[in-house]
């Protein structure tokens, strides 16, 4: 032993090689061990939620930074780089993540893109919520959301809910405050925002709505007589079957000489009183020679030409009054240039025309004309207007059904019925004779269904 | 330690063989050793380092270079124990006895 401490006075000369060993070592090993080390940490963080890692090595020092969501996690994360074989010690610089109080977060559509802003609790959610917006089609996906902590339970199934009904909006925003949603813009489709709203029914748990703004896009239904091709096109929505079949059936009534075009869809969100409000438009559109109807939510704008100028003014003053509570009526009526004046035999034979494709209709067994006729009797007038020099008498006729006595008061009654509404639009009183022939001039038999229609009828005959 | 061993086994070894050499040769070198009170010094010295590592007190780079520093002096220790004591028992066999 006590060689061994006279020998070691004499192992310095040795200190020197050793030194320069140790300087090349060091200058050697340093780069590689670090990256090692690094490369083993990230490894050890693999499994471990994390926001804006980073890893930096000095010698065998580990510098960790990085965001975690919970205290467990974050002291999970820098055990683990601790427990890497090598690494001497771990320079904590890890943080929680911010916490957000209230927790919002917003999904936000315009015509180019859907942007996501707020936070989001974890990068899994935020990534399967970007996802998600990518999945509403069409349209870029600006991600501007933060990571925070302090999301409500079950928050990411609410955010892909509320996502999905981005999809059925043309333009705005849905927020999700805490718990509490709110949703603003334009539904893309009628019937958008009803299926939002029954959406929101499925909000998860402890989820609800408070504010639900979104509108639904105007609810249009169009109407366009066309003169040359003598059609009315029927097109826009409707809501139902019933409607539908009921709207085209007035259709039919009202314009007895054009084709009806039925290019109308079912779909629901119509405003209140539709169907009170598209029939009299359409029979004020039946009176017009060529027109325009456009029903759009509450809004009734009727444009196009009437014939005379007493059938402009009962429009412009009348339709509105027919309307239910609520509606609007904008007329853009103007009156058609007046036909040229044609002599007796031509008047006669025009009103025999116009007769012929249609009857002037009344109550059942009254003599009140039926608003389906003012169509028929705005073109009878016109044509009386032609010849204002012809005086002309209004027959009434009816079937043999009834009572005889009854027959004639009735078909006095209705033929002095057309002359009022005749002289009510402007024509002289002294033009026109009201006769009422009961059932003794019928055009056709009467023991039939058909024969008794034809029977019943108005005849202007011109003197 | 493991880690460590595994990754520059080779200068670790270089070290012993270092020490083994000069503890070889020291037991039949003439001259004066290091005087008693450099060794003390010296040895104050060490045991500073070996303090400094073990509280981990110099950080980063610096650290890992004195870690790798002592390892290797350690061992350069080892070899020249071991090599000055494999010679002396060579010569002291070898010798003719007095």
């Amino acid at each position: 032993m006590h060689g061994l401490f006279r020998w070691s006075g004499k192992w310095w000369p040795g200190i020197i090689p050793l030194v320069i060993f140790w300087a090349i070592a060091a200058w050697t090993s340093t780069e590689p061990l670090e990256a090692d080390l690094a490369q083993r940490s990230t490894a050890a963080l693999k499994d471990t939620i994390l926001d804006k890692r980073r890893i930096s090595v000095a010698g065998r020092d580990v510098t960790l930074a990085a965001d975690a969501f919970s205290e467990d996690g974050r002291q999970g994360a820098v055990a683990s780089v601790e427990a890497v074989p090598g690494v001497r010690l771990v320079n904590d610089e890890t943080r929680l993540v911010p916490e957000a109080k209230p927790f919002v977060w917003s999904a936000e559509r315009d015509v180019l893109r859907v942007t996501l802003s707020g936070s989001s609790p974890l990068p899994a959610s935020k990534g399967r919520l970007l996802e998600a917006a990518r999945a509403v089609g069409g349209v870029e996906v600006a991600d501007r959301t933060n990571l925070a902590r302090g999301a409500p339970p079950r928050f990411d199934n609410a955010a892909l809910l509320l996502l999905d009904q981005v999809g059925k909006l043309k333009d705005g925003k849905v927020t999700l405050t805490d718990t509490r949603v709110s949703l603003t813009g334009m539904a893309r489709e009628l019937g958008g925002r009803e299926a939002i709203a029954a959406a929101l029914k499925n909000l998860p748990e402890g989820y609800s709505v408070a504010v639900n703004d979104v509108k639904a896009p105007p609810y249009i239904f169009q109407a366009y007589k066309d003169p040359v091709a003598v059609t009315v096109t029927l097109t826009g929505y409707v809501p139902d079957n019933n409607v539908h079949a009921a709207l085209v059936a007035a259709a039919g009534r009202k314009f007895f000489r054009e084709k009806v075009v039925d290019n109308l869809k079912e779909s629901i969100g119509a405003p209140s009183g539709f169907a009170n409000a598209v029939v009299p438009a359409l029979g004020a559109l039946s009176r017009l020679s060529t027109g325009t109807l456009v029903v759009s939510d509450r809004e009734v704008k009727l444009s196009g030409d009437a014939l005379y100028e007493a059938a402009a003014g009962q429009i412009r003053a009348g339709l509105g009054k027919e309307f239910p509570q609520g509606w609007q009526f904008k007329p853009e009526i103007s009156v058609r240039p007046a036909a040229a004046p044609v002599d007796a035999t031509v008047c006669q034979q025009l009103f025999t025309d116009l007769l012929g494709k249609a009857r002037i209709r009344f109550e059942s067994g009254q003599a009140d004309i039926v608003a389906d006729s003012a169509g028929l009797l705005d073109r009878l007038i016109e044509t009386a207007l032609r010849c204002p020099t012809a005086n002309i008498e209004i027959s009434g006729h009816t079937d043999t059904d009834g009572d005889e006595a009854a027959n004639q008061e009735l078909s006095e009654k209705r033929a002095q019925a057309v002359a009022d509404y005749l002289v009510k639009a402007g024509l002289p009183a002294n033009r026109f004779s009201a006769v009422g022939y009961g059932a003794t001039q019928p055009i056709a038999g009467n023991d039939t269904d058909q024969g008794k229609a034809q029977n019943r009828r108005i005849d202007f005959v011109v003197k | 330690m493991a880690y460590l061993t595994t990754f520059y086994w080779g200068w670790l070894l270089a070290s012993v063989l270092l020490g083994f050499a000069m503890g070889w040769i020291s037991v039949v070198q003439h001259g004066e050793g290091v005087s008693r009170k450099l060794r003390w010094a010296l040895s104050a010295l060490v045991a500073a380092l070996i303090g400094a590592a073990l509280a981990r007190a110099v950080p980063g780079r610096f650290g890992y270079w004195l870690d790798l520093g002592l390892i290797m002096f350690a061992l350069y220790l080892c070899g020249c124990a071991v090599g000055s004591w494999l010679r002396d028992w060579v010569v002291s066999r070898s010798a003719p006895p007095a």
